[in-house]
């Protein structure tokens, strides 16, 4: 077992390519699963997939339906940051995004990556 | 076909779940168990062959057994003394 480890995921594809965003996900449900501290990062068309009701209309063949494992991802821990520019761009704020999701900066994303034991980049 | 003489503390059915939600499901079954229990998995993810196993590697559980019945792949796993 040894010390926690920590597995920063980075999304950046949305919902319009299903497989690309419904991977993250599965590494992150995985990952909660074997007590692997998760932070998943939403950037560019990424953040899409964390604004409410979006999860729920994604699915990707042979892959759970994202709905599901972003509910199993946030039960199990499972952190979700997401990029503030890219927000905005977007014309969206807090209000439009699941329970749990929090808006950050670039630096927050660099300290999560840094201290990290892996990070990932879809 | 093989017959198994464990007895299961708790059944998950699986069967129908996709890539990761067997092993997302194990989990959280697992930690409801003691150390010592046992749950008994059915899947039918043909992934679940390579990730049960590896899950139970990494999370200081132990897979005493699986095997197959027809379409479905059958687990039981021990509840660890640490998770």
């Amino acid at each position: 077992m040894g010390d926690q480890e920590k597995l920063v995921i980075m999304v950046t594809h949305g919902p319009e390519e299903p497989e690309l965003a419904t991977i993250p996900f599965a590494m992150a449900g995985a990952a909660v699963a074997s007590d692997v501290d998760v932070v998943m990062g939403f950037q560019g068309d990424g953040c899409l997939l964390v604004k409410k009701g979006v999860a729920e209309t994604v699915a990707a063949p042979e892959f759970a339906p994202l709905g599901g494992l972003l509910e199993s991802i946030l039960e199990l821990g499972g952190q979700l940051l997401v990029c503030s520019p890219c927000v905005k761009s977007r014309g969206l704020t807090e209000d439009d995004l699941v329970e749990g999701a929090e808006i950050v900066a670039a630096a927050r994303f660099v300290a999560e990556i840094t201290s990290a034991t892996n990070s990932l980049v879809y | 076909m093989t017959e198994t003489q464990i007895q299961a503390t708790d059944v998950l059915d699986a069967r129908g779940l996709l890539c990761p939600m067997p092993v997302v499901k194990t989990a959280k079954a697992v930690k409801a168990l003691t150390p010592g229990q046992v749950l008994k998995l059915i899947a039918t993810d043909r992934g679940s062959i390579a990730d049960i196993p590896a899950w139970a590697g990494s999370t200081g559980n132990e897979l005493l057994e699986w095997h197959e019945e027809g379409d479905t792949i059958v687990f039981y796993v021990r509840k660890g003394e640490e998770t």
